[in-house]
């Protein structure tokens, strides 16, 4: 289990810096423009595209290191 | 026949046509307790993920974030971040309260929290306490409804006559629709938000600009401070951003509507799911967002409020049988989802206030209850519309200022933290409402940069494990078999430590 809450605490911080340090260090200005769009536009159209996916990689994390949690009713495993 | 009032009594008969439904198919339903708050706890992935996007994308998405972004600039990117970053917070926490709602027969946060630290006095504060936040959801929603009168009506009624209309449609959608929201009017609703929000996220910038490009350029070029931070709102920059993402997405899972969500799973698996796929949704506040960048030129010398910018460019914008559509998905958007966060308002006070406080009250007689408090605190809702007119984007900030401060005692406390007690959860929550209340009402928030409700959440923390620690725990044994709840092991492993408990 404590690999499996590890896993996810690097995760929880990997998807709050994508939004709010990545954001602001390095989308924070007008132009030039990054497919188009204005950089932040860019960014914040990006991330949620991104996020299921590194989502999805704890999901397969956590079903190897925790398969017990899977279960229904898995106190009594 | 006035356009207006084609359009407005369309919309009403729709919400009407809907609500009959939902009668007939509650009719069909379960009428136990547990059958109306949480579903039985039978919903699957696809089913909790249209009655999570009905929860948490409401008027506040159709027509806050526009209003916002027209009124703010790119702060308003803070609410494309909080829910992401709150989903992956609920990836762990949320499967570890179904576990242990399931083991121990909860319904209710209040209940989690009460059977946590052993106290039911806890469980009265939060439910009492939190039932009070929630009218701040009901608020903006009249407020949304409000806007669409208004606009719709093309002044006919001002504001406040407006709130009142978006009130009583509420509260007698609420109360003839029976005691419960479902899922499937969710999915109505829904469907309609999208089709909605994706036709006015194309339509206005081909309409008005020719094209996406050129309408970024016209943007870049005559509204520069509306794409930086800090730019149009000069108080909101980068460190408002990361303090206001990091309490409000703490703060997202303490609403009891939504922790209320982790018990209508069928299981843990499920929950997990929704994590990974629920950041799908944020693309629609996107389009919302984009959508309110426009109105800044569009609207550019007028003065406009935010509240009604979507609207207004509907009107201005559509033929009158899409009005009608774009009306109807507008009223959907604050109703479907304000009739269940009125009911788990109401259900708070009657089951785990006025049930606790009164013994032997028995289920039909917290039914009754829960029904006959639904128009008060509508109509508490509206006074605080009436009262204090705002921005609804600015009516949420302030409640997770107030929400917030949930957090310690129900993750860190609640799931990992042997250690906190109820002295120590109540001291608290308590400080943290004070000092966010305090810095609020002297208008310092943002406080040297950060999210008032961020100090008052540190204030929090301290003072929770001060007391904790000054205070006596939890009984340990009993402790143990609850957070093993949350986080089986495999079994020789759980079986070595319920002998060492023993031991």
């Amino acid at each position: 289990m404590r690999a499996a809450i590890w896993g996810w605490l690097l995760t929880v911080f990997l998807v709050y810096f994508l939004y709010v340090g990545a954001s602001t260090l390095w989308f924070n200005y007008v132009s030039p423009f990054i497919l188009g769009m204005p950089p932040i536009v860019f960014w914040f159209t990006l991330v949620p595209i991104v996020a299921p996916g590194i989502l999805a990689l704890l999901y397969w994390y956590d079903r190897r290191v925790n398969p017990q949690w899977e279960k229904e009713g898995s106190w009594d495993v | 026949m006035s356009e207006s009032f084609v359009v407005l009594m369309a919309a009403f008969l729709a919400v009407a046509a809907i609500t009959v439904g939902g009668i007939v198919y509650g009719a069909s339903q379960s009428r136990d307790l547990e059958g109306w708050l949480i579903h039985s706890r039978l919903m699957g992935p696809i089913l909790v993920w249209f009655l999570l996007g009905t929860e948490i994308y409401t008027a506040f998405t159709f027509q806050g974030l526009a209003g916002f972004a027209y009124a703010n600039g790119s702060a308003v990117f803070y609410n494309v971040a909080l829910n992401d970053v709150a989903y992956a917070i609920g990836f762990l926490v949320l499967p570890a309260i179904w576990l242990i709602g399931k083991r121990f027969g909860y319904v209710t946060q209040a209940d989690f929290l009460a059977g946590r630290y052993r106290s039911r006095n806890l469980g009265i504060f939060v439910a009492l306490t939190s039932a009070l936040i929630m009218i701040a959801y009901i608020d903006l929603n009249i407020e949304g409804l409000g806007a669409v009168v208004q606009v719709i009506g093309k002044g006919a009624f001002n504001q406040t006559g407006a709130d009142l209309v978006g009130f009583l449609v509420l509260a007698l959608a609420v109360l003839l629709g029976g005691i419960r929201g479902n899922a499937w009017q969710a999915v109505v609703k829904d469907i309609l938000m999208f089709i909605a929000v994706v036709v006015i996220f194309f339509t206005i910038p081909l309409h008005y600009f020719g094209s996406f490009g050129n309408f970024y350029h016209n943007l870049a070029t005559h509204a520069s401070q509306y794409l930086v931070l800090p730019g149009k709102a000069k108080k909101l920059g980068p460190l408002w951003l990361i303090t206001t993402v990091a309490l409000t997405a703490m703060g997202q899972w303490m609403w009891p509507q939504w922790f209320g969500v982790a018990y209508t799973a069928k299981s843990p698996k499920t929950l997990k799911l929704e994590a990974i796929f629920m950041p799908f949704y944020q693309l629609v506040k996107v389009m919302m967002i984009t959508v309110g960048f426009a109105a800044v030129l569009i609207f550019a010398g007028t003065k406009v409020n935010g509240n009604n910018v979507v609207m207004l460019l509907a009107l201005r914008t559509f033929p009158e049988w899409f009005l009608i559509l774009f009306t109807i998905a507008a009223v959907f958007a604050a109703i479907v989802p304000a009739g269940p966060i009125i009911m788990t308002s109401a259900s708070l006070l009657a089951k785990n206030v006025y049930a606790a406080l009164v013994p032997n009250t028995s289920e039909r007689t917290v039914y009754r209850l829960t029904k006959w408090l639904v128009f008060p605190l509508t109509l508490l809702a509206f006074g605080l519309a009436a009262a204090a007119p705002a921005l609804i984007v600015v009516v949420l900030l302030v409640a997770y200022d107030f929400i917030s401060q949930l957090f310690p005692a129900v993750v860190i406390g609640g799931l990992f933290w042997r250690r906190a007690t109820k002295e120590g959860a109540t001291a608290g929550i308590l400080v943290g409402w004070v000092v966010s209340g305090a810095l609020l009402l002297t208008k310092h928030d943002p406080f040297l940069g950060v999210n008032a409700g961020l100090w008052g959440l540190l204030a929090n923390v301290l003072v929770f494990v001060a007391v904790s620690l000054a205070t006596p725990a939890v009984d340990r044994g009993y402790l143990e078999d609850f957070l093993r709840t949350a986080f089986p092991q495999p079994k020789a492993m759980a079986v070595a430590a319920e002998q060492q408990v023993e031991g």
